[in-house]
């Protein structure tokens, strides 16, 4: 390897890290935007009464539902914040957090479109497949665990609200007025925590030099683990990372999938940003947990020839 | 008081973040950041941002006599000085980085990413494959007639990307558009790491994005040069010269010998896609 592994430029840190706050707010205010809409809105038990009352296939359906409402992994958060408050279960949530930045059309496409001439449609359907596969899993484990464990304490009270302001009776503008507020107040507090994880991505992503991980490619599971690795510390989006896996020439094929099945479910930005929502504790079992079971998974489907 | 206080922070972040946006559209700049498929939505969202301050002050159910049941639960920080933190946080970052940013990488980037020296290293590209040999009704088309349809500057020269180099290195037919025809390039300088003891050689740089600016890929093609340039690192430079794809370790490469390199300014598009 040429030149040290760790090189810090404050001019390269805060070039990226302002294209990273560029490209990511559009994603952050449209989920905050939808949140103060739902929270007004959406009435309240319509999804309960709507979902299927059996636990494991309302997961298996929130985890699809990003095919009809694809939300990248930026603009979720705040999605499912108030989709809970109207009584969307925790599970479900979950599924649908997690796997909607990636189970969606335009992901697909893009995946098909960056894997050309390298068996795009087997990686394209293992890549949602997987997604969903985990999605399924982790929404499932949280099942079981205490919501009060999972949540932050201001947004389980949040989860106990009725609408904030407006009400179904109220005057149109009021409810307007009131979801712009919900929507600021969503904005602000996500974008604290996107403006932090962008800052250390920002700087890990400038300053180590990326010929670090390339002696780690002749190994299956040491190429799982650093590509895994590599997508926390990139924080790329769901929509363009395909394009960034498929040059990875060198990796065996399962590394690229578990960089594109882990990185819009867990990367340096969301582990802020998921903190604006979850206990800082439930987000490192998550990361933790998401890490173990893409490795496991991918490395597994190694057998396949992948 | 306090209801009046963050309504007004609030209201200010949201103008600054406005501002910021619809400022790096209107300048002009978003094009140093993000791919054009962005522009449109980092504009859109700064007029929301703008708007949506507006509209914090002026829309009722947010103003002083609104009330008290119409003012949201939000989490966060209760303190008035946890609130200031967090509107520092808000700002402050984006402001610093606005004022600071060079609104280009450096050299150090360029070590830390390496540099991409051949088609099959950037993202998107599809392996070459020989075409079909013409049916009846088809005719093989020819070098002189593909090359006629490249851009030329005023004095004839083709007007050339790195990345369409790198692909013509790859590709036979594109390889005999350009293939000892005079061109001329912009990109950055950067002197070579290798098979440069003479120091008569350097890579000229450009950036090569997907999404934005944090994932780009350094672009380099090999400028061949009389005598040792004399330039800082990551400068613009445009260069005049013959297009050559000599075999180096069993595969084409791209290499200019220069007839000028004279510094430039920024081209108005400074990525590659």
């Amino acid at each position: 390897m040429d030149g040290p592994w760790f090189t810090f430029s404050f001019g390269d840190f805060s070039y990226a890290f302002l294209s990273v706050l560029l490209e990511g707010v559009p994603f952050i205010l449209l989920g905050t935007l939808m949140a103060g809409l739902i929270d007004q809105f959406l009435p309240s038990r319509l999804m309960v009464r709507y979902l299927p009352r059996n636990p494991f296939l309302g997961v298996c359906l929130s985890g699809a539902m990003g095919m009809v409402f694809p939300m990248c992994e930026c603009g979720v958060v705040p999605v499912i914040r108030r989709l809970m408050a109207k009584g969307l279960p925790l599970s479900n949530a979950i599924a649908y957090m997690l796997a909607a930045p990636i189970v969606n059309p335009i992901v697909a496409l893009s995946t098909y479109a960056a894997f050309r001439g390298q068996n795009a449609a087997e990686f394209t359907c293992l890549r949602l497949g997987v997604g969903y596969l985990v999605a399924v899993l982790a929404a499932m484990a949280v099942h079981h665990l205490p919501i009060a464990s999972v949540m932050k304490k201001g947004i389980l009270g949040l989860t106990n609200s009725e609408p904030t302001g407006g009400g179904t009776g109220a005057p149109l503008l009021r409810r307007l007025a009131a979801a712009l507020r919900v929507a600021v107040a969503d904005f602000l507090d996500v974008m604290i925590y996107f403006i932090l994880g962008a800052a250390i991505a920002s700087v890990f992503s400038t300053a180590i030099n990326q010929e670090v991980i390339l002696p780690l490619a002749l190994n299956t599971w040491l190429a799982t683990i650093s590509l895994m690795g590599f997508a926390g510390i990139l924080s790329l989006c769901s929509t363009s990372d395909a394009f960034i896996a498929a040059t990875f020439i060198a990796f065996p094929g399962v590394a690229k999938l578990a960089f594109m099945v882990f990185g819009p479910m867990m990367d340096l930005k969301l582990l802020f940003i998921y903190s604006s929502v979850f206990k800082k504790r439930f987000v490192a079992g998550l990361a933790l947990g998401l890490f173990v079971l893409i490795a496991l998974i991918c490395v597994r489907l190694s057998v396949l020839g992948i | 008081m306090t209801a009046t206080f963050h309504r007004y922070i609030s209201a200010g972040i949201l103008l600054i973040w406005g501002g910021v946006l619809t400022g790096f559209y209107f300048s002009g700049k978003i094009g140093s950041y993000l791919h054009p498929s962005f522009h449109l939505w980092t504009v859109l969202s700064g007029l929301t941002l703008l708007l949506m301050a507006v509209g914090m002050v002026m829309l009722p159910g947010t103003v002083n006599n609104a009330p008290q049941e119409s003012v949201p639960q939000t989490p966060g920080p209760r303190s008035r000085l946890g609130k200031i933190f967090a509107a520092l946080i808000l700002i402050a970052p984006l402001l610093m980085a606005t004022i600071v940013s060079p609104h280009q990488f450096g050299a150090a980037l360029v070590a830390n990413r390496g540099l991409a020296t051949g088609i099959g290293d950037l993202p998107g590209y599809t392996p070459y494959v020989e075409p079909a040999l013409p049916g009846e009704e088809g005719e093989p088309s020819t070098a002189q007639e593909a090359s006629d349809f490249l851009p030329r500057t005023e004095e004839g020269l083709i007007k050339a990307q790195s990345v369409d180099l790198l692909y013509a290195a790859e590709e036979p037919t594109m390889r005999a558009d350009f293939e000892d025809q005079d061109v001329e390039l912009i990109g950055q300088y950067m002197p070579a790491r290798a098979n440069n003891a003479a120091g008569d050689r350097f890579d000229l740089v450009r950036m090569y994005v997907m999404c934005c600016a944090a994932d780009a890929r350094p672009v380099g093609v090999t400028i061949q040069t009389a005598q040792p340039q004399n330039l800082a690192e990551m400068s613009w430079v445009q260069v005049k010269g013959r297009a050559t794809f000599p075999l180096v370790a069993g595969r084409r490469v791209p290499v200019i010998i220069a007839s000028s390199v004279t510094p430039t300014e920024a081209p108005p598009e400074s990525f590659v896609y």
